[in-house]
């Protein structure tokens, strides 16, 4: 009986024990200025209303062609992504996984692969969206040059007109 | 015994999604006079009760309501609905007299991405989005329109974006 009830608290001390909700994790982020192509193509591969353009996902992209930050916007509205917008998408983007993209940041973007974005993303990990593309291609490309601190536009502009 | 009340509390467990029961109870009771089947809740996203789950009605992989206006629930009757996956496979579907379509897993299962496009009355609409995962169109095309909607679907006389 006694090994029961000290199971029993055991148990509900670990389920309440909680982080230091003022800790913050501080690192290095990508260029928030070179971001809006990077959002762009997220916007159409990654954000639409059934996937992540929705509230409740913890990788949440607002853009022009799905969940819209203001009330009076529209979703399918192409081209007109708002810098609100962008604001929004980079904070969930670099919310993620801050320690791991601070690394991946710091090292000049070596090895991207760390990061769960973009296991997901080439398929390399489970996605209920599947594979997104593939390693080197022009989306992919997009992506890991951002986190590199050289941001390939070209590439980001042809992976977001492209068909998939 | 033990086998069968195992066996009974699993398939339980697997009909009581409670998101997904949430979501069914949201969408009311069938309207009155209206039977089960093909013709039955125009506009409402299908694949939430025809999933493939254990109990529920035929799966679907696909299915949806398309309507002629915007502002209005005319169904648009023997519209063409073109689906293309991202492997380039491609299937027809037509609406019936509610403007629903549905399309059955031995007909078409998409791989995702996919394309939709929509034709009635000489005019066709291609969707701006690709559709990501979900095959009820009314997942996200509901009403009224709003910032996490483009209201419903329907195919504007001047063939603008739907």
């Amino acid at each position: 009986m006694k090994i029961a009830l000290v199971s029993v608290s055991l148990a509900f001390a670990l389920a309440c024990s909680t982080t230091e909700p003022r800790a913050r994790v501080t690192g290095t982020v990508p260029d928030r200025a070179s971001f809006p192509p990077v959002a762009e193509l997220l916007v159409h591969r990654c954000g639409t209303l059934d996937c992540h353009g929705a509230t409740f996902r913890d990788l949440r992209i607002y853009g022009s062609l799905g969940l819209r930050l203001s009330p009076s916007d529209r979703p399918v509205s192409k081209g007109q992504t708002t810098r609100e917008e962008y604001d929004e998408d980079f904070a969930s983007v670099v919310g993620l996984e801050p320690e791991i993209l601070s690394a991946v940041v710091a090292s000049g973007g070596a090895n991207p692969e760390r990061l769960t974005l973009i296991r997901k993303a080439r398929g390399t990990e489970h996605h209920k969206g599947g594979s997104l593309w593939q390693t080197g291609d022009a989306q992919d490309r997009c992506v890991t040059s951002w986190l590199a601190g050289k941001t390939d536009v070209a590439d980001c502009i042809d992976a977001t007109d492209a068909s998939f | 015994m033990r086998l069968r009340n195992l066996a009974f509390v699993c398939a339980t467990a697997l009909m009581c999604d409670p998101v997904n029961g949430a979501a069914i109870a949201a969408l009311g009771d069938e309207a009155p006079g209206v039977p089960r089947g093909p013709l039955h809740r125009p506009g409402q996203p299908c694949v939430l009760c025809h999933d493939g789950s254990v109990g529920n009605p035929p799966e679907f992989t696909v299915a949806g309501t398309v309507f002629v206006n915007a502002n209005d629930l005319t169904p648009a009757v023997d519209a063409g609905v073109m689906l293309t996956d991202s492997l380039g496979v491609s299937f027809p579907a037509t609406t019936n007299e509610v403007g629903n379509f549905y399309v059955l897993p031995h007909q078409f299962q998409p791989t995702y991405p996919m394309k939709v496009a929509v034709t009635y009355a000489n005019v066709t609409v291609s969707m701006t989005a690709d559709v990501g995962r979900d095959g009820s169109c009314a997942r996200c095309h509901l009403d009224p329109a709003a910032s996490a909607s483009p209201g419903h679907v329907y195919v504007p006389a001047d063939g603008g974006t739907p």
